[in-house]
Order: structure tokens, then C-alpha cells, then sequence
């Protein structure tokens, strides 16, 4: 690490690496300025939002990294996509592609990562987004916009709650009602043989909550006496599980406003049950039988309840967390001490979504910069692209944000709330074969969108960005004036980008290139910070968030 | 060729019977090629409306079963097809019992690729660890293959052989692994158009990548320049390629270095554009991601003897099969898709006089059930594939024709059916039309030995 002092951390060591302790004793105010350099501030404003700018390390160094992190949590949400939709018009009932094509929503996403003032908020959305998976590629359905929008605004308003609320107000959402087809889902017709739809209740079980295998409370495996893994249900199970989400349907209602169309309106309302074409029958899946004649209510309840509570689900969700924000491979330990602060933070509660962010941000195996070779994390494409945005500040010219997509191959391979299906853009397991990785049995879950022409596309899209061709446009005032300074110019790219991380030798690799290119007038000053850029982004060292 | 070295320390006896063949092959004529495409229907394939029956009674009890209220403007009532709209895609001939098949009326190229011998069904074939009876499947007599019914470990399942998600190599791969040494370029012998596929990674081959667009790189290297300089531009080809100390960088950086590496000698082969030719072909390329994929690899297989090759495994593939919702209304126009890109690739095997030397396949996660969800259809196991091209003995089924309903003992309930043919016994057979010896066949299907194999005789010649 180039010229990085790791400064020591009494404070946060104690938070995180005792493990037991869910609720840390309170750091002692005046002393938290000194206990984060650049470097490390640089480091945790990365796993826990997008990266940052100089102003944003000097608050994090002052104000320190939990009561920084807690005050951000409680920050109030940014604008709602629903309310940004409105504001831009896309509520036009007029206009076709607001009403069955893509309009809005693609700008509204990126509005909302690029410029929502809630940058930590922003980022766990992300990440529960690649968990809770919902995408417009399975929404055949009109005003698809705002669908979307109450996902999203159901991710922001639980992301930092209650797991428990989280998932039901997901369970329940039009957008993923429509997406894996609970909505409309009917008790079964004896007379016809058709039965209840199985999609959410196999998914919600095997990605949401509690996955194929029993774990022990770090995550790790428990094996049966001939040393196999257990498998967490059967699909006898699914299809008692399945009877549980019958009977639900689109809410019924109007827009009290007279804003949106009827059909707009009810995608941002609660799914709501027809008891006539709920399963009468006996529910039986892993941990519970629900009796035959439980009301639907009841029984959403009592299977979300189980859900919720099954041992799994805490190391199953944390893991991911951990996966999503801090490292690939987090250890058992790691995973053990977040999960259990999920199932109880410190005064009883289970499912504590504050409680769990600081404990997965505030452990030492996230504060501390790892040393070991297979650590750390590839940064997700579409982290990388709104880390530049944020990083520098950039606007759109008009509002609109209108990126467009960037989920193609040759462009950045991944675009949120466009995964190819239910199991995201890459997943949790992932290994690269034939890799020094797989030899060392490593997962790498972002590596599964690196490929040929992914990661070709990657440098051509951000080429193609950082100089502000596109209508997301950053401000470089205070790159520019380094531009004549290439050391001082790469040194300060290196800390916001990637924390520090970018080796001398490489640091010296760009400096010599930047140091070569004309200066003297504004365009090529300019030249030089977007080729900085590029090359910083382009390097391993700021590609592997470690 | 530092993949021939890594190849033989890994070998054993049965490595170099392959081998051996392959040394044989290199005396032949520089014709000598084959490749083997993999179509992946991500997401479960609903089978029983693809490929669905015909003759009045077991239509009957197929319509019986999935019927419902009639969609308008489709061909469905409930998610059943009527008889009377699957009368211009019939196939002619006949299953045992005076049973007969229709294809979905949006599959008519299927229907003439049939028709004129150059398309075969594999009936009811799935993953299975051995020959499995509903009794047994009960009883868990038998070892099931695990995480049945689960999207992502059944496409594992498929692609492998015999495992399920975090599988290192696929079954394409590991043939391949026995064939790298007659290839000019080692590292297009498996070639994905489809981004990652567990299906291509041998224990030495990779799976090369390319996009639709054909050979992509970075501009800036390309132009030798990165905003107006060159010296920053040869910057970003260090730091892409330069190893560095950590795992995953190293693996990205081998990456960028495989792109970049693959960019020149796909350009000097394929240039940067198809030809008319292809463009003709492949007419609905521009609409249709598995035309636009198979037109990538049809112009690979143009490339053959500038690249140097003569055995190639590749994958192409399209989503959005997991209809458990809008069957009627999605369905028919994924398999438009489907066969129409089949029949503008076998127009183009048979233009470019490679007919004879590629054969495809249709994969997918798992079948459906027969039972309806409503307007759809639930995760089941074995399913209907196509197997397609001038080598394969086509117009025919092969494997057993299961019976239509929800009780019989070829299904697990809801119409799921047990597979009657293994994912195994269907790749050794295009594994040995590609050279692999039977001796060699348990290292590309560690499974095989387990059922009884080369008896489906799909393939002209082996």
C-alpha cells in the first residue's frame, strides 16, 4: 500500500472484535478526531456508501465512524421514486412508455444513486436489491415505473428496520407479487388439478431467508454423521409453503391525489387478500404445521414468523451483507458475530438492521486492512460507475440522469433492477474454475460478470464518461488544480477512489503518463485528470476493494 | 502452448487414448472439424408446450389437465393448446401406440428442420445419478441428484454432470480439455456467446467469451490513444495486464489480458463485421439474441482453418423461460426465437458446407409441471430437447415417450417426470461424434458409468 499509515484504532478494534458484545461501549467523545487517517476513512466511507471526497473523510475523521454511520441511518430518506416520477412527468397516462415501456424508471434509479442525499441509505438498497431481486425483465405489466418505484421505496424504508418488516413489506409488493408471481396465486382446484403457484414460496426459502442447507450460527455448514450437508426442506415443503401465498392480489383503490392512473396507483400499495381463493388446506413446511381453515392472514404471519426465526436466517442474510459491502470471504468468525446481532441486539430484539450495519462495519475484519493475498472484494461495475459520480460531485445538466442502461456486455455487464432473474447478476457462491481462487476453495461473486467483454466495456464505458460526454457530469475543480502536478493529482485520485490502495509502482506508472501529456490550457489540463481517472479505475489495486 | 503442458501433466492412460485419436485425426484432411453447440433455455423450458401431443387421446388428456378460459388473440385456453391450431406443425412421424407430437405452431422451422432429417427430439431426459423408477424415487432407494426443482443448482446439473451450484467444470469443457492439442488457438476452443457458462470450463480449457458484437476491445488500445495520448494509453495496458499481488486482481487482470489477447487474432479471422452472407442468414439477428449469438459462432466456424481449428464446443443461450405467469401470452415468442435462430444457423452450416460437422442442442434447467398454476406452469424435471444438424439421424424421438396425466409412475406428481434418459447417456453420444473414446468417457462424464450408454443412436456416425 502505497505510503498508507494505519493508524491505530483502540476504539473500533474493542467495537468489533469482541464479538459477543452487540452493543460496544460508548467511544469518548474528543477523542475520535486522530483515530482515522485519510486512508482508512477513505476506506470505510467505501464499504459503506460509495467511497467519498475530501469533505466526506474530514467528517467521518471528526465525527467517527459509528456515530458517523448511526447518524447517517436515521438520516431522513431522499425524495421517494414515486414523488421524482410525478415531478419529471412520467405519470403521463398519455405517453405510452410511461404506461407499458421503460419510461422513468431506469433515470429514476440513477437519480436516486447518483444524487440521493442518503448515500448510506443508497448503498444498502443496492445491496438488498441484489438480495430481495426484483427486475423489469419479469414485469409484463403496465406502469411498470412505479412498481419498481415502491420496490425500491420499500428497500429505502426498511433497509435499516426490521428484517422482519422488510421481508413482508417485500413478500406483499406488487413488484414482487408480479415478479415471481404470488400475485393472483390461487388455492388449489380439485376439479382441474391446477395447483398453487410454487415461485415465491420456493425462492423466499431459498434466497431470501433461510437457503438450501442448515447452518450452523456462523454460516458454516452442519453435516449429517456421514459428513453430507442437510438440506433445509424438501419439495413437500415448497408446495406447503406455496398454499401460504394464495388469495393475494393488486390492491384495490384510487389515487386520492388524481395523480397517477389507477393501475400506478395500486403498485404502490400492499397486496391484499381474497380469503375465497386462499388454501383452506393444511400448511406444512420446515418448523410448523399450520392447522387447515388458518385464515390467509394468519397464515402469512405464522409463515413469515418461521421464516424469520429459523437459525439460518441470520448467517444466511449476513453473510450476503458482508458479501455485498465488505469482502468475498468473510471468515466464520466474522459472519458469527454480525449474525448474532441479528438474532438479538442487545436488548432482545432479533432482526435489528441498524444493529446489524454497525456490527458488520464496525468489526475489526472490516476496519482493519487485510493483509492476506486472497482478501477482499471485486467492485461491483455499477458501484465503480456511481463511486465516480459521487466521488466528483457530478450533476445532470437537465435532472434527468439519463444514463440509459448499461446491463449489455459491451458496456458495463450489470445494471440494477435489470438482473437476468431471481438469482442476480452473480451469485453468492460463485467461483471463477480453474483458478487460483477455486484451487484455494475462494468464491468470487463478482467475478461472474467479469468477462471478455465486460471488462473491456467497463474501461470503454468509463472512457467514454469521465470526460462528461454523457449527462451525468462530474466536477473536477479540485483535480484540475493538480492537473499540473500529476504526483500530487494521482496521490489524491488514489486516496478518494481507492482509498490508498493504488501500489507506488503504479502510482508512478500513471504519473509518468499524466506527466507526458500536454498542460498549459484548460482542455489539456482536463485531458489529464479524465486519463487519471481511467488509469486509477482501470488498475487492479482500485478494482479489488480490500 | 503452455495449455499442452499444464494437458499432459494431468493426464492419464485414458488422457492419451484420445489423444491418441486426435494424432489420428491430424493425418486426416485438414477438413477434419466438428463442433458441438449448447442452446441453454434459462429458466425451465415448459416442455409439454413445445412439444405437445397430438393424436386425439393423449391430446385430450393433455388439454383435460391444463385447460381453462380461452386467451384471446392466442392459441391457448387456460395454458393448453387446442388441437385444432397444432395441425400445420405436426410431426409425421408416428410415436409407438399410434401416438403423435405437434410442435408449438410457433416453432415451424422446427417442424421442417424435422421434417427433412435434419432435427431429432430426445424425449424426457434430465438429471439423474442412475437409472431411477418412481419406486424408487419414493423410497430413496436410489441416489436423486440434489437440489432438484432449484433453478440455479439444475443448471449446474445440466452443464456439469452430476453437480449443482460451485461446480468447477462442465461436461463441454472437460471434452474439450481432451482436444485442445489439435487446435491452433487453445483458448477458443470453448467459446461462450452467453457471458460465464460452468458448461465450457474443462480442467485446462476456458471458456473464451465474445460478445454479439463479435471481437471487442478497449479503444484506447486500440487507437493508441487515451484522451489524446499514447503514453497513457500504454499506461492502461500495464496496469490491465500487470499480475498484481492479490487473488482476485490477478484473476480480473488475467481476464483483461485473455480480452485483449483474443481481440487480433479474432479480428485477422472474423473481422470486425459479418459478411452478407451471414447478414442474410441470420435475418432476424438484430431482433433475436440467439440469432445474433449463433451468428457469432457460425462466423467462428467460417474462421475454422485461419484459426486453425478442428474441434470447438460452444454456448449460446436465452432466458425468460420461467413462466409460472403469461404462458400464452410469452411463451410462443420465446420459441419463435428458439427456432427460427435454428434454422438461420443450419441454413448457414449448409452454406458454408459444414453441415455434416456441427451438431446443437437445446439444454435447460429442468421440464414443468403439467398441473397449471393458472396461467402458467411449475419447476419439474425431465423435459423434451431438440438435437439438431446434418450428423444427427433426425425426423425421429428418441428415448421413451412418457404418458400424459398427473398419476402415472413416469412423473413425480403434478406431471413432473422422472427423466427416463440421463443428461449423461445424451452427452456421451455427442461426446463420442466429437472424438472422445469411450474409454475416455468417464472423464468427461464421471457418471456415465452408471447407465447403460450409446444405445439412442442419435448420431450418423460416431
Amino acid at each position: 500500500m502505497a505510503s498508507a499509515s494505519v493508524v491505530a484504532l483502540p476504539a473500533l478494534q474493542a467495537c468489533g472484535g469482541g464479538g459477543a458484545s452487540p452493543t460496544p461501549a460508548p467511544q469518548p467523545t474528543g477523542s475520535t478526531q486522530l483515530q482515522l487517517d485519510n486512508m482508512n476513512a477513505s476506506r470505510f466511507l467505501a464499504q459503506a456508501a460509495w467511497g467519498g471526497n475530501q469533505a466526506q473523510i474530514d467528517t467521518v475523521r471528526t465525527t467517527g465512524t459509528r456515530a458517523w454511520l448511526q447518524s447517517e441511518m436515521t438520516r431522513p430518506q431522499s425524495q421517494s421514486m414515486k414523488d421524482w416520477l410525478i415531478a419529471k412527468g412520467y405519470n403521463d397516462a398519455t405517453v405510452s412508455s410511461n404506461v407499458n415501456g421503460e419510461g422513468g424508471w431506469v433515470n429514476a434509479m440513477w437519480a436516486k444513486l447518483f444524487a440521493g442525499g442518503d448515500a448510506v441509505r443508497q448503498r444498502a438498497v443496492l445491496a438488498w436489491s441484489e438480495i430481495f431481486v426484483v427486475s423489469a425483465l419479469g414485469l409484463p405489466i403496465s406502469w411498470r415505473n412505479f412498481a419498481l418505484a415502491n420496490h425500491w421505496e420499500n428497500l429505502e424504508k426498511h433497509a435499516f428496520g426490521n428484517f422482519r418488516n422488510l421481508l413482508e413489506a417485500v413478500t406483499l409488493s406488487s413488484a414482487m407479487g408480479t415478479y415471481l408471481n404470488m400475485k393472483g396465486n390461487q388455492k388449489t382446484d380439485p376439479v382441474t388439478g391446477r395447483a398453487p403457484d410454487e415461485n415465491y414460496a420456493r425462492e423466499v426459502m431459498q434466497l431470501f431467508t433461510i437457503g438450501l442447507y442448515q447452518l450452523n450460527a456462523d454460516g458454516s455448514l452442519k453435516l449429517d454423521a456421514a459428513g453430507k450437508p442437510i438440506e433445509t426442506y424438501d419439495n413437500n415443503d415448497i408446495q406447503g409453503l406455496a398454499r401460504v401465498f394464495t388469495g393475494w392480489n393488486t390492491a384495490p383503490g384510487q389515487d386520492p391525489q388524481g395523480v397517477l392512473a389507477t393501475a400506478a396507483y395500486r403498485h404502490g400499495l400492499p397486496m391484499t387478500l381474497n380469503a375465497n381463493l386462499h388454501s383452506p388446506e393444511e400448511k406444512r413446511f420446515p418448523g410448523v404445521t399450520i392447522a387447515a381453515g388458518t385464515d390467509g392472514t394468519t397464515s402469512l404471519k405464522i409463515a413469515l414468523d418461521t421464516l424469520f426465526n429459523h437459525p439460518n436466517t441470520a448467517p444466511f442474510v449476513c453473510r450476503q451483507l458482508i458479501q455485498r459491502l465488505v469482502t468475498s470471504n468473510p471468515s466464520a468468525a466474522y459472519v458469527g458475530r454480525v449474525a448474532s446481532v441479528f438474532a438479538n441486539n442487545g436488548q432482545g430484539v432479533r432482526g435489528d438492521l441498524q444493529a446489524v450495519w454497525l456490527a458488520m462495519l464496525l468489526d475489526s475484519e472490516a476496519t482493519q486492512t487485510p493483509t492476506a493475498a486472497s482478501a477482499g472484494k471485486l467492485r461491483e461495475p455499477v458501484v465503480r460507475l456511481v463511486q465516480w459520480g459521487r466521488t466528483f460531485q457530478a450533476t445532470s445538466s437537465d435532472g434527468l440522469w439519463s444514463l440509459g442502461h448499461t446491463e449489455a456486455d459491451t458496456s458495463l455487464g450489470q445494471m440494477p433492477l435489470l438482473a437476468p432473474s431471481v438469482f442476480n447478476f452473480f451469485r453468492p457462491g460463485y467461483v471463477p474454475p480453474n483458478t487460483a481462487l477455486s484451487s484455494q476453495k475462494l468464491v468470487a461473486p463478482e467475478l461472474q460478470i467479469a468477462t471478455e467483454p465486460t471488462v473491456t466495456g467497463y474501461i470503454n464505458y468509463m472512457a467514454g464518461t469521465v470526460n462528461n460526454a454523457r449527462n451525468v457530469r462530474a466536477d473536477y475543480a479540485n483535480e484540475l488544480a493538480l492537473a499540473s502536478t500529476p504526483a500530487a493529482l494521482v496521490a489524491s485520485l488514489s486516496l478518494l477512489l481507492a482509498a490508498g490502495a493504488v501500489s507506488d509502482a503504479n502510482q508512478a506508472l500513471i504519473v509518468q503518463a499524466i506527466a507526458s501529456m500536454p498542460d498549459g490550457t484548460d482542455a489539456a489540463r482536463s485531458n489529464r485528470v479524465y486519463a487519471a481517472v481511467v488509469l486509477v479505475m482501470a488498475s487492479a489495486d482500485y478494482l479489488i476493494q480490500r | 502452448m503452455q495449455l499442452n503442458r499444464r494437458q499432459f501433466s494431468l493426464g492419464g492412460a485414458g488422457l492419451l487414448t484420445s489423444l491418441g485419436l486426435m494424432a489420428e485425426a491430424s493425418a486426416q484432411s485438414a477438413s477434419d472439424y466438428k463442433a458441438l453447440v449448447c442452446i441453454f433455455l434459462y429458466g425451465a423450458n415448459d416442455h409439454y408446450n413445445t412439444l405437445i401431443p397430438y393424436d386425439v387421446d393423449t391430446h385430450a388428456q393433455y388439454f383435460n389437465i391444463r385447460k381453462g378460459t380461452a386467451v384471446s388473440g392466442t392459441a391457448y385456453e387456460g395454458i393448453a393448446l387446442a388441437r385444432s391450431w397444432l395441425a400445420d406443425t405436426t410431426l409425421s412421424t408416428p410415436l409407438s401406440g399410434g401416438r403423435q407430437m405437434a410442435v408449438n405452431p410457433a416453432m415451424p422451422e422446427i417442424k421442417t428442420l424435422f421434417e427433412s432429417g435434419r432435427a431429432a427430439w430426445l424425449l424426457n431426459v434430465g438429471s439423474l445419478v442412475a437409472p431411477t423408477t418412481r419406486t424408487q424415487y419414493d423410497n430413496k432407494s436410489v441416489p436423486l441428484p440434489p437440489k432438484l426443482f432449484s433453478h440455479n443448482d439444475q443448471q449446474a446439473y445440466w452443464q456439469s454432470s452430476a453437480q449443482t451450484e460451485g461446480a468447477q467444470t462442465g461436461w463441454g469443457g472437460r471434452a474439450a480439455d481432451l482436444m485442445l492439442s489439435g487446435n491452433g488457438k487453445a483458448n477458443l476452443t470453448c467459446v461462450s456467446v452467453n457471458g460465464n457458462a460452468l458448461f465450457l470450463s474443462g480442467q485446462t480449457a476456458l471458456a473464451g467469451q465474445l460478445s454479439t458484437s463479435g471481437a471487442t476491445t478497449v479503444n484506447a488500445l486500440r487507437s493508441n490513444s487515451l484522451f489524446g495520448s499514447s503514453s497513457a494509453a500504454a499506461a492502461l495496458r500495464t496496469l490491465m495486464t500487470h499480475t498484481p499481488p492479490t487473488l482476485l486482481g490477478a484473476e480480473y487482470t488475467q481476464i483483461n489480458r485473455r480480452a485483449l489477447d483474443a481481440y487480433d487474432t479474432l479480428v485477422g479471422a472474423i473481422g470486425t463485421s459479418a459478411s452478407a452472407a451471414m447478414n442474410g442468414w441470420f435475418a432476424t439477428s438484430a431482433s433475436n439474441t440467439l440469432s445474433a449469438q449463433l451468428k457469432v459462432v457460425a462466423r467462428l466456424i467460417e474462421a475454422r482453418a485461419v484459426l486453425g481449428m478442428r474441434r470447438q464446443v460452444f454456448l449460446v443461450g436465452m432466458g425468460g423461460f420461467d413462466l409460472h405467469d403469461n404462458l400464452p401470452s410469452q411463451h410462443p415468442g420465446l420459441l419463435q426465437k428458439l427456432s427460427q435462430a435454428s434454422k438461420e444457423f443450419d441454413d448457414a452450416m449448409q452454406g458454408l458446407g459444414m453441415s455434416n460437422q456441427v451438431t446443437s442442442f437445446t439444454a435447460s434447467d429442468f421440464g414443468r409441471t403439467l398441473a397449471s398454476n393458472g396461467d402458467g406452469s411449475d419447476h419439474g424435471w425431465g423435459s423434451h430437447h431438440l438435437v439438431m444438424g446434418g450428423a444427427v439421424k433426425g425426423k425421429a424421438f428418441y428415448g421413451t415417450a412418457p404418458e400424459i396425466g398427473l398419476t402415472h409412475s413416469q412423473q413425480v406428481g403434478s406431471g413432473r417426470l422422472l427423466p427416463s434418459t440421463s443428461i449423461e447417456q445424451l452427452g456421451a453420444e455427442l461426446a463420442r461424434w466429437m472424438g472422445v473414446s469411450t474409454s475416455d468417457m468417464p472423464l468427461v462424464l464421471p457418471n456415465s458409468r452408471n447407465f447403460d450408454l450409446y444405445k439412442l443412436g442419435l448420431m450418423t456416425s460416431a
